[in-house]
């Protein structure tokens, strides 16, 4: 028979299994990079239009804090001027009602606030506080603890203002006087792990935009008269249609959602 | 005519050998592509709440040797030996070279150099262990020499080495370093916030830590944690509790899955074993050993924070885990620490606690200051125990329950003594307090 003929269907043949091993190559690995890393997780969320900021991948460390009752607020009231102020004994809290309300506009009340708190006759340890955007609202200002360690989001160590028809009105005052470490720096989920994990498990519905992620020290618990506080990651949700917003909370040394949306106050245990 | 038959045949020479090389990329590739999707899953897994392998089996002590004095050092800020762990995975470190071997006077000289960084592990590990441990290649191959001391000259620029040495038959063993340097080491020494004056004695059982002088510790309190016998079956018996049977007797209540797994557990003491008949394969290699290890003490407890290696028997196929308080072992009332896994033809056996360190708590409690080790083996003379009868010597944590709230304990530091394979405190040993009057 014609040899050469049978060498063209051959090389035909050849041919067209080269073309489809080459194909089938380049589909796995495709597959290969799509499931190595969890980028994927990422342009996944972009898809579902959940809006988010550069994600920080860096593990960082912190600590389990705890600190112990003090009276600094009960010792130093006396300090205070132009207000009506009372103390309470059980929450070792300050509520003030300010004698001249002092008026603020959206643009200027942050650092009107700021240099208000400076002033001793004012505020007590104002120097010791920030204001956090996060945790504020319509109604009230919040400021939170600031100390060498971190930040503190919790009701133990804060000083709230009230707002009421563009009129810082009086607030309320707890305060930690010194925060001990009590174990070794422990490491920590970075940021983009606890959004990819808090996305994983459905805590991020679609078209909504994550207007905050920040880690500061929160109540763990209360034991033998002192609090103990842990780093959480504190992340705000925000509904692009409803403008619904939500504040989801992390453990940041194991990864675990709290079940809980309200600022300090709930009890949960560290396995939360 | 003749010209483009032989172009048809060059033609099908290349597609067959290009069919040829692209079904072995692709045969190559899948296995890749297969293994990549197998990482992908357990980190997904691990992921969850993650103690890495090397901070479970990390040197517990770190001891300093300065121009005139060693010190066991501790910062209670930043564990030391972890974060010098951090910094060696840096380091390119050649492939260990004996240097000396039952010499006793030559290992007295070694472990008493000066300018030398020293992690001491509580228990002898492979160097190929410790290759994987930081992830270093040329440390993961087929040796298993063991060790339980790594060596680092701070001072000496010359000496571009790291020493690995054992205690049981004194060997000593020199690896070179590239890509090293001093500096982030020398830093961490000098942060240190705990500093207590020792001396390496070389004994009968062993190498003791010896405190020269009376040391003043710390107490602390945590909250303690345990869990459920139900939360234990579901995690143990991985299938679904259909066949469970169980029967208690005393406040001992036994959990058997058929006849190939049983949980019992001992609601008085709060100890619980567990046996897995299926489990009957013995890991072939000390890393083996050491993995399956880890694997079961992730499964049994949520918070492994505290967790370390305290004892490796790889002739036994024994594994002991204790829990560490900055840098000292806690004694709790069993005698295996706080869990104890042991592997045989037979199945596997997994002795635990159901008591765990969660959270650390200010405490109340005064510091302790405790005699001199020389003091500690005089007291032990005097009740008729020679310094040949002591197996080891160590300043541990005890554990006493507060009565008032079950769920905080005290940690107290005391003297530790093993004489007869029994750990008892000194008190009980000498009925005298180990506490300096």
């Amino acid at each position: 028979m014609d040899f050469k003929r049978i060498e063209v269907i051959f090389l035909i043949v050849f041919f067209s299994l080269d073309i489809f091993l080459f194909l089938s190559f380049r589909n796995s690995q495709q597959l290969v990079s799509s499931s190595s890393t969890n980028t994927s997780t990422i342009t996944e969320m972009k898809k579902r239009n959940i809006t988010f900021g550069n994600l920080d991948t860096k593990n960082g460390y912190a600590y389990y804090l705890g600190s112990q009752p003090d009276e600094a607020l009960a010792q130093n009231v006396g300090k205070l001027r132009n207000q009506k102020v009372s103390y309470e004994d059980t929450n070792r809290s300050i509520s003030s009602t300010l004698s001249n309300p002092i008026k603020i506009t959206s643009t200027d009340k942050v650092a009107t606030m700021n240099k208000f708190i400076k002033k001793e006759s004012n505020v007590l340890f104002g120097k010791d506080y920030k204001y956090s955007p996060q945790l504020s609202s319509g109604s009230q200002m919040v400021y939170v603890a600031v100390s060498g360690l971190g930040e503190v989001y919790d009701k133990t160590a804060q000083l709230t203002f009230s707002v009421s028809n563009n009129e810082v009105v009086g607030y309320t005052q707890t305060y930690v006087k010194t925060l001990i470490i009590l174990h070794e720096k422990q490491a920590i989920k970075s940021e983009k792990d606890i959004i990819t994990n808090l996305y994983a498990n459905s805590e991020i519905p679609n078209n909504s935009r994550i207007a905050y992620a920040n880690l500061a020290y929160t109540k763990l618990l209360e034991a033998k008269d002192s609090t103990i506080y842990i780093p959480v990651w504190f992340v705000t949700i925000k509904n692009k249609d409803s403008k619904v917003v939500t504040v989801k909370k992390v453990n940041a040394f194991t990864g675990n959602i709290i079940k809980s949306s309200t600022n300090g106050d709930s009890s949960y245990n560290a396995q939360g | 005519m003749k010209f483009s038959r032989l172009i048809v045949q060059l033609l099908l020479v290349v597609a067959v050998i290009t069919s040829i090389v692209l079904s072995f990329f692709i045969w190559t590739n899948t296995a890749r592509y297969q293994r990549g999707r197998n990482i992908d899953v357990t980190s997904a897994d691990s992921n969850k709440n993650e103690v890495p392998m090397n901070q479970v089996i990390s040197p517990t002590s770190v001891i300093w040797h300065d121009e005139t004095d060693q010190h066991l050092i501790y910062n209670s800020n930043e564990n030391i030996s972890l974060s010098v762990q951090k910094v060696m995975q840096d380091w390119k470190i050649a492939t260990p070279k004996l240097v000396s071997k039952k010499d006793g006077a030559y290992y007295q000289k070694v472990i008493h150099g000066k300018n030398m960084l020293q992690l001491v592990y509580p228990t002898s590990i492979a160097t190929n262990v410790f290759g994987y441990l930081l992830n270093n290649d040329s440390l993961k191959g087929e040796k298993e020499d063991q060790f339980n001391r790594i060596l680092i000259n701070l001072k000496d620029k010359k000496d571009q080495n790291i020493y690995l040495a054992n205690d049981s038959n004194y060997a000593v063993y020199k690896a070179k370093v590239k890509n090293a340097s001093s500096v982030p080491l020398t830093k961490l020494v000098k942060k240190a916030n705990i500093n207590l004056k020792v001396r390496l004695n070389i004994m009968k059982h062993g190498v003791f830590t010896f405190y020269v002088d009376p040391i003043k510790l710390k107490g602390y309190s945590y909250v303690i944690s345990g869990k459920q016998d139900g939360e234990y079956t579901t995690a143990l018996f991985d299938s679904n509790t259909n066949g469970l049977v169980t029967s208690e007797d005393n406040g001992v209540y036994s959990y058997n899955y058929g006849e190939s797994k049983r949980l019992t557990s001992d609601h008085n003491t709060e100890e619980l074993t567990f046996e897995d008949y299926t489990d009957t394969s013995v890991p072939k290699t000390q890393l083996a050993f050491l993995q399956r290890g880890y694997q079961k003490i992730i499964n049994l407890q949520d918070s492994i924070t505290n967790l370390r290696l305290y004892n490796a028997d790889w002739k036994n196929k024994d594994l002991i885990f204790r829990e560490y308080v900055e840098g000292f072992p806690i004694f709790k009332k069993s005698q295996f620490g706080s869990i104890r896994i042991k592997f045989s033809r037979k199945g596997s056996t997994e002795h635990f606690l159901n008591k765990v360190l969660e959270v650390p708590v200010p405490s109340n409690q005064a510091a302790t200051t405790l005699k001199s080790t020389n003091e500690i083996f005089k007291g032990l003379q005097r009740v008729g125990f020679s310094p040949n009868d002591v197996q080891a010597v160590e300043v541990g944590y005890q554990w006493e329950a507060e009565s008032d709230n079950e769920k905080v304990v005290d940690l107290k530091p005391t003297y530790y003594i093993k004489i007869d394979g029994h750990w008892k405190p000194y008190n009980e040993w000498t009925n005298e307090s180990a506490e300096e009057d």
